[in-house]
């Protein structure tokens, strides 16, 4: 089973991911409530990939995501993102976020993202 | 949300978070009102805590709220990337606020199992007129300094000849070619052509695609939509190769054609390099700061919490069960003795722990108090300020529960009538501004609370005037004492406030109050001295679930009455016994007369102590009134575990006076009396059981 790491300061947002991804045959390594934490539980876990929200406290997703990129250049980050936040996708995806999703999201659409992701 | 994972979980994490989010923003607002500035971290915090709210409701399909969440968001984006000097900051509280105002009353529709249909499209109107203003005040302002203004996020607008844009000459060049679909609702198609390009990097060079104005112009995911990505590039690898690429690296890849050619020489679009500038500027914007201040919690469902407390209260009781059994009597047991004092002491440490878990500290509660005095004072036209002490003090969830609605009363009660206005205050030499003071600590195993102000007082004669006209004093008008004339106002149906005002003096009086606490067996107190203010005391138990009780017994019935309402216990001789007109007995003690009640007539028990000399006398008191009970003898003081009585009893017949039943260390049932409602009842007749 391939682990997944979620990074998101919404409890909420962390509980539907992971109901969404343990269902659908992932295994939830871990979460974080923020970069900051994102980035050390990675360093920690080593997931197969990351779930990352943009808009945290502390550290935010684009930031964790340069951070984590230093030190593993092949990390597979999906950025979770709002609409609106197209100039951090942007960024994002300049430094390496391997794709991104937009919420509110369909279940199929994020398990696809992830899978296609995986697959790359 | 899709039915698949719409379930209760999902929506009670959806609310407590919510409700959570918003008493923050409510919080850091106040706090923002009282320094009179947006800083840039409560800006970024507003911006952060509606976005996460926009979110959780899409994702929960509350289209209302995320609609309002969305707006305000925009308006803080607006305000952290613009920075703009002009804030009418007033005008901005009172929109952020009623959003929150809508986003609460929406989620309390949803709690109580009502649809969320509220109408928010009034509100959002006004916030986006809001930032309209706002925006055309900055850019006069930057017009004014001579600097351009800067781009705004708003990119509603299709432009209509994105694709034109392109020099075919140069798209024709390369030698290879690209059409990309994306699956339908996949979203933000630019972005997602923009990680194509991005990918395509890796093994292509002099890429240039159309619409080339992905980036800056959110018309152009319509053309995405409608015509494909077309993407022109030169790369020494083969078809095949860069054919797996792409299948690869794409997400949401609906279709796509690949053509090769075989021209050479073109130009390099300088689009590339202006969007890394783009970005790079845009990479400064958010440098969080900000330090959350969030403790590292979890959230239980509190109904597992009082099963938990329901468990060790059965624990307790088996605990005693054992240690206590009648067939160890008589018999020499050290060992057993010696696990017997661990158990003992374990399970009193899980009780403790137990209970410590359900205490939550009173700061939620108090917090929620800055925004009615914020709110009141202000159409009320006082400068009022509100001063908490002690918010962290900790008591039972059960009995948060019961205070917030007295305290927002007496809070009211305190900004309505108690504070003058400044002009009556400057007169008496005050200062301008009123103080409330709300203040809670522990004392003993009881918590205080005290609700102060420095107002105009009560008014000792127009109370007693008052009282007198309804009938309610009782004894001599010059042997009451202050704190008995204050307590009239607790009576109910009485209000001294002959005009009622929005805020308070809707009948809704101070009675209610004194019957809320009193509930949860606490008192209300009061203290003022005219002209200068009012201090009013509640006093409350720690915890509702276990409660310390003197068990009695009668016949076969084991009943315990709440130490606190316990006046005192002593034996009484059968001469004591006075029978007024209505063949009522009384007592006399200490020459005041108190209505004696036996229970063994009260609940019918068949006993063999009937002489008063035989058994045993309690004098039970509860808001200042007191009754003497008769009973057949005490067991002794226990803490006992409250358990609701079985429904079936319950609905079968409404009997007065009792409020729960427990279980004995030695298995038996015994019944809680309720000591107020047992006086109340008995005031309004002898009551038939």
């Amino acid at each position: 089973m391939k682990k997944v790491l979620i990074v998101d300061d919404a409890a909420f947002m962390r509980l539907t991911l992971k109901k969404i991804l343990e269902k659908n045959g992932f295994e939830i390594a871990g979460e974080a409530e923020n970069g900051d934490i994102g980035v050390k539980k990675y360093k920690e876990l080593k997931p197969d990939v990351v779930t990352m929200d943009i808009t945290m406290p502390i550290k935010d997703g684009v930031q964790a995501l340069k951070e984590i990129r230093t030190f593993d250049p092949d990390a597979r980050i999906v950025m979770i993102s709002a609409v609106g936040q197209k100039p951090f996708i942007y960024e994002a995806v300049m430094s390496g976020a391997k794709s991104f999703i937009v919420k509110p999201f369909e279940e199929k659409h994020l398990v696809k993202v992830l899978t296609q992701v995986l697959e790359m | 949300m899709s039915d698949n994972y719409s379930n209760d979980p999902m929506l009670d994490m959806f609310i407590f978070e919510t409700v959570q989010l918003i008493e923050q923003l409510e919080q850091s607002i106040i706090e923002i009102e009282r320094s009179n500035c947006y800083t840039e971290d409560s800006i970024n915090e507003i911006f952060r805590v509606m976005h996460t709210i926009k979110s959780s409701s899409a994702m929960m399909h509350y289209e209302n709220i995320s609609l309002i969440a969305h707006t305000i968001e925009d308006l803080f984006y607006f305000l952290r990337e613009e920075k703009p000097k002009k804030i009418d900051c007033l005008k901005l509280t009172d929109i952020v606020l009623e959003s929150a105002d809508f986003i609460k009353h929406e989620t309390d529709k949803i709690v109580e199992g009502r649809k969320s249909d509220g109408d928010g499209s009034e509100l959002i109107r006004r916030i986006k007129n809001y930032l309209s203003r706002l925006k055309a005040d900055n850019s006069k302002e930057n017009a004014e300094k001579g600097k351009s203004p800067s781009k705004n996020e708003d990119t509603d607008s299709i432009s209509e000849d994105s694709s034109n844009q392109i020099n075919l000459s140069d798209f024709l060049q390369q030698n290879y070619k690209a059409v990309i679909y994306f699956e339908e609702g996949c979203q933000m198609e630019n972005v997602r052509a923009f990680l194509v390009i991005n990918n395509l990097k890796e093994i292509a060079e002099d890429i240039s695609y159309v619409p080339e104005d992905i980036i800056d112009n959110d018309g152009s995911i319509e053309i995405i939509k409608n015509n494909g990505f077309w993407i022109s590039f030169k790369s020494d690898r083969s078809y095949k190769e860069i054919h797996e690429f792409i299948s690869h690296n794409v997400v949401f890849l609906k279709e796509f054609e690949l053509y090769e050619t075989k021209s050479d020489g073109h130009q390099q679009l300088s689009t590339d390099n202006q969007n890394r500038k783009d970005l790079q500027d845009k990479e400064k914007i958010e440098e969080p700061q900000f330090v959350s201040t969030r403790q590292s919690i979890i959230s239980v469902n509190v109904h597992k919490l009082d099963k938990l407390m329901d468990l060790v209260g059965e624990l307790v009781i088996s605990e005693a069960m054992v240690l206590q059994n009648p067939d160890l009597n008589g018999l020499v047991l050290d060992n057993f003795l010696k696990s017997a004092r661990q158990l003992h002491k374990i399970t009193g440490e899980l009780q403790d722990a137990v209970m410590s878990i359900r205490m939550v500290s009173l700061s939620a509660t108090f917090q929620r108090m800055n925004r009615i005095v914020r709110d009141m004072s202000k159409k009320l036209g006082k400068d009022i300020r509100l001063e908490l002490i002690g918010e962290e003090t900790e008591v039972d969830k059960n009995i948060i529960d019961h205070i917030s609605d007295p305290l927002m009363h007496l809070i009211r009660n305190s900004v309505d009538h108690g504070i003058e206005n400044s002009e009556v205050r400057k007169a008496k030499n005050k200062p301008e501004f009123g103080t409330i003071t709300l203040e809670a600590k522990n004392s003993g195993g009881d918590v205080l609370i005290i609700i102060k102000d420095d107002g105009r007082g009560l008014n000792k004669e127009s109370i007693l005037s008052k009282a007198r006209r309804n009938g309610l004093i009782k004894k001599p008008e010059q042997e009451l004492t202050d704190k008995e004339v204050y307590s009239f106002i607790m009576l109910a149906g009485f209000s001294t406030k002959e005009e009622v005002s929005e805020y308070s003096g809707r009948g809704v009086g101070m009675d209610v109050v004194t019957k809320n606490i009193g509930a949860i067996g606490g008192t209300v107190s009061i203290d003022s001295v005219e002209g200068e203010g009012t201090a009013i005391t509640l006093k409350m138990p720690l915890t509702l679930a276990i409660i310390d009780s003197m068990t009695i017994k009668t016949g076969k019935s084991f009943f315990s009455v709440p130490i606190i309402s316990i006046r005192e216990s002593f034996k009484a001789e059968d001469g004591d016994i006075i029978i007024d007109s209505e063949g009522n007995e009384m007592i006399m003690i200490r020459g005041q007369c108190y209505t004696a009640v036996r229970l063994y007539e009260l609940y019918g028990i068949k006993t063999e102590i009937k002489n008063i000399s035989d058994g045993v006398m309690l004098m039970v008191e509860n808001d200042g009134k007191a009754i003497c009970i008769f009973a057949d003898e005490i067991i002794g003081e226990q803490e006992v575990v409250i358990k609701a009585l079985p429904g079936y009893i319950r609905n079968l017949k409404k009997i007065r006076g009792l409020s729960g039943c427990t279980l004995l260390g030695d298995g038996n049932i015994s019944l809680i009396l309720d000591v107020g409602d047992l006086i109340t009842s008995l005031e309004e007749g002898r009551m038939k059981i």
